[in-house]
């Protein structure tokens, strides 16, 4: 019962992935943060099997650096979801692939572009004006399907992204303890203060 | 002895399929080895008109890649006077497990006389399409295995057509095509009864495009169509073939014609 | 010696053709809606039946029954909203695209059909004959809550026998009020303002309840049942075809059409601006 939502607007893509680490029946940690940094503009959420998905995404994150060291230039975010989707792909038809689903949030500074990636663990691709991950995908899909337009300012995206949380936590049966918000803007990527214990009810 | 004779399987003996059949409950998981059904292939079809409805069924049975017979008719008159249900409106036609078939056909052939007897009338064609549901749901827990459609002159003398799922689930439609075919020839029929994905010519472009209106076809239309959509199944279904068998409901009866169809 | 030769002897061909009581069976015209059904001869017809016809955990199934759905009903100041897809579907073969799986129980009671098409079809109209003969034996229309108690009952006897129904039951009562509750075959009886039902259930979940509020016009409620079940079609490839929308109030139930989603998803999203994941333009 993982949580991961991307919405793309104008000059933004936001991020955001439930805290609640989860293991069987019990809950480990209600301060988790299934999301890594790439580079300045891209931003990866994770979410799978335990141990796969932290493992994958630093090992992605190092490699993502070193490209930007060895080349004093960092990769747009077009290429890095290619480089991960192949990673994702390799590591598919070796002997123990990565059992991880990914979104990577990101701004093109030379399109002028937010940008996301949706990638399942089987290595699909796709660029998508809005995504989401797991049982969110059932629930927010079609609320998101209605609400966005591709011409949004964030105020609007945080609003359609209270509308998606709001919902999950109406009637997903397990608690996932609120969601970590990130934005990628031109200006790189910065969290966001979000208020989790707004009380929904059930009609 | 006539304590011989009863119906029941003997103790311990072979049951009612060849295969052992349990006749205490055994604890655990198992697995079923009852299996009374058969499918004996075909297809059938019904399109209804203004003032008629066509149903049609090819004539082929076979039992997995053996033919049984060439002339094995799916259509059934409903409810007529004597053997040969002289003055009947109703056909029914079944696809599917031919002795299920049989038995349904029965059934409803039974329950539609008997109303006549005991009400002096005939039976509606809506009256026989919900009693065929009934007679299919008695059955829920264990159907037969079977597609129904029944066709007959609804009480403004307009066609009817009733299609079923096994257990009785129904609906009043235009056209359907059942069995081993159906998804060769309602593809088809959507397109040329129904009129799908057609459009006016001249209407526009892309999103302009104004979509054709269905009306009822002419008779002539009608046969032609059920015509090609089994001379096309036959050549792409190996259970669909020998013969075609049609009959046409008007309000002055039922016309049976038959047609050949490829044989090999 | 005879006796006990009469006690084991059965007069010859006895059960040839049809019983005594399949005779009066078919004799009596009436007994249409009964609750007498064959059983195959097993000792677990509930497992047999199972592997016949239960197309999830048996893919391979002979008899495949019309499945998949999305349903929903609320209710609001005006009275409930109730909306349905039409498609059935039977494994991946769309098997029509025209059901009616709204039911009217009668002129101021609907049902919904979510499940097996033809347990809806036929516990709902049993339910109809129980709801007239209460309004004779009484002398006024039954209530909402009690109606759905006797299709909860019911389905609760046949617990186990593989039904597989997900119902609800919307109705205006004088002294209920509207009243809406949700039945399925596992017995659960629920009353609520709002419930989505069916394999596209959660999808208009999503849209009804951002946008869900007991005030709602007349107008705005339809819109929103409309545009919900909408929401479904365009994600859950078991749901599709035509949206059949009615809108039940103090004097009856009022239909509001059965139209055809594909148009209706290219207004929405051309006018609105919807659906922006969806290119407009031809490639």
């Amino acid at each position: 019962m993982e949580v991961l939502l991307g919405i793309t607007g104008k000059d933004f893509t936001i991020v955001a992935a439930s805290k609640a680490a989860m293991r069987g029946a019990t809950i480990l940690k209600a301060s988790d943060d299934k999301t890594r940094e790439l580079n300045s503009h891209s931003l990866m959420a994770f979410s799978g099997e335990a141990g796969d998905t932290v493992q994958f995404a630093e090992f992605i994150q190092a490699n993502i650096q070193l490209y930007s060291m060895r080349n004093s230039m960092e990769l747009s975010p077009s290429a890095t979801a290619s480089f991960v989707r192949g990673e994702l792909a390799r590591a598919l038809r070796s002997r123990r692939p990565y059992t991880v689903n990914l979104l990577l949030g990101g701004y093109d500074k030379i399109a002028d572009k937010p940008t996301l990636y949706w990638i399942d663990y089987l290595a699909s691709s796709a660029p998508v004006p809005y995504a989401a991950h797991g049982y969110a995908q059932y629930y927010c899909l079609s609320l998101l399907d209605k609400h966005h337009h591709p011409d949004i300012d964030f105020e609007r995206g945080m609003k359609i992204l209270r509308m998606c949380t709001e919902e999950l936590k109406r009637r997903l049966p397990i608690d996932f303890k609120g969601v970590t918000v990130k934005v990628i803007t031109k200006d790189g990527i910065r969290e966001v203060e979000y208020e989790d214990d707004v009380k929904v009810v059930v009609p | 002895m006539a304590s011989v004779f009863t119906g029941a399987p003997p103790q311990g003996g072979p049951g009612y399929s060849f295969k052992q059949t349990p006749t205490v409950a055994l604890s655990g998981e198992r697995q079923h080895s009852f299996y009374p059904y058969t499918d004996n292939g075909g297809s059938t079809l019904g399109i209804s008109g203004a003032d008629f409805t066509i149903l049609a069924g090819d004539t082929r049975s076979t039992h997995g890649y053996n033919i049984n017979t060439r002339y094995a008719p799916k259509l059934f008159k409903i409810g007529g006077e004597g053997p040969e249900n002289k003055g009947s409106r109703i056909v029914l036609s079944v696809v599917g497990f031919a002795a299920d078939g049989d038995a349904l056909k029965e059934r409803l052939d039974t329950i539609v006389k008997m109303y006549k007897y005991q009400h002096g009338k005939s039976i509606t064609v809506a009256a026989c399409a919900q009693r065929l549901s009934h007679i299919l749901y008695n059955k829920r827990f264990f159907p037969y295995y079977v597609h129904a459609i029944l066709g007959g002159i609804d009480e403004d003398g307009k066609g009817a057509l009733y299609s079923y799922d096994p257990v009785g689930s129904y609906e009043r439609e235009q056209c359907r095509a059942a069995g081993a075919a159906a998804s060769l020839i309602m593809p088809f029929l959507d397109n040329q009864v129904n009129l799908k994905n057609q459009y006016e010519p001249g209407s526009g472009t892309g999103h302009d495009l104004q979509a054709k209106l269905a009306q009822p076809l002419p008779r002539k239309d009608v046969e032609d169509l059920v015509r090609d959509a089994f001379t096309s199944a036959v050549e792409r279904h190996i259970e669909v073939g020998d013969g075609l068998q049609m009959m046409i409901i008007t309000k002055d009866g039922i016309e049976e014609t038959f047609t050949p169809l490829k044989k090999d | 010696m005879d006796s006990l030769v009469a006690q084991y002897t059965r007069p010859a061909f006895s059960e040839a053709g049809q019983s005594q009581e399949e005779q009066q069976g078919l004799s009596q015209a009436s007994p249409e809606l009964s609750l007498k059904f064959a059983l195959p001869p097993v000792a677990q017809s509930a497992s047999w039946l199972r592997a016949m016809t239960d197309d999830y955990s048996n893919p391979n199934c002979p008899i495949k029954i019309a499945h998949g759905t999305t349903t929903l009903a609320f209710r609001f100041k005006g009275g409930i909203i109730v909306a349905t897809d039409s498609r059935a579907t039977a494994g991946n073969w769309i098997a029509s695209q025209t059901v009616k799986k709204v039911i009217e129980i009668n002129n101021c009671l609907l049902g919904t059909m979510a499940g097996g098409a033809a347990d809806c079809q036929y516990w709902l109209a049993f339910l109809g004959m129980q709801c007239r003969l209460h309004e004779l034996r009484h002398k006024r229309r039954i209530s909402v809550a009690a109606a759905s108690k006797i299709l909860a009952n019911l389905v609760y006897s046949y617990k186990g026998m593989g039904l597989s129904m997900g119902t609800m039951c919307a109705g205006v009562t004088p002294q209920e009020g509207p009243a809406l509750y949700y039945i399925d075959s596992d017995g659960t009886r629920l009353a609520g303002n709002l419930f989505c039902v069916g394999s596209g259930q959660t999808f208009a979940y999503g849209v009804l309840d951002a946008q869900y509020q007991y005030d709602l016009s007349d107008e705005d409620a339809l819109e929103l049942g409309r545009r919900s079940i909408l929401a479904a079609t365009h994600r859950d490839a078991y749901s599709g075809g035509f949206i059949n929308l009615y809108h039940v109030k103090e004097d009856g139930w009022v239909k509001h059409g059965f139209n055809d989603t594909n148009p209706m998803f290219w207004k929405t999203k051309l006018e609105k601006g919807e659906f922006s994941n969806v290119t407009a333009d031809l490639v």
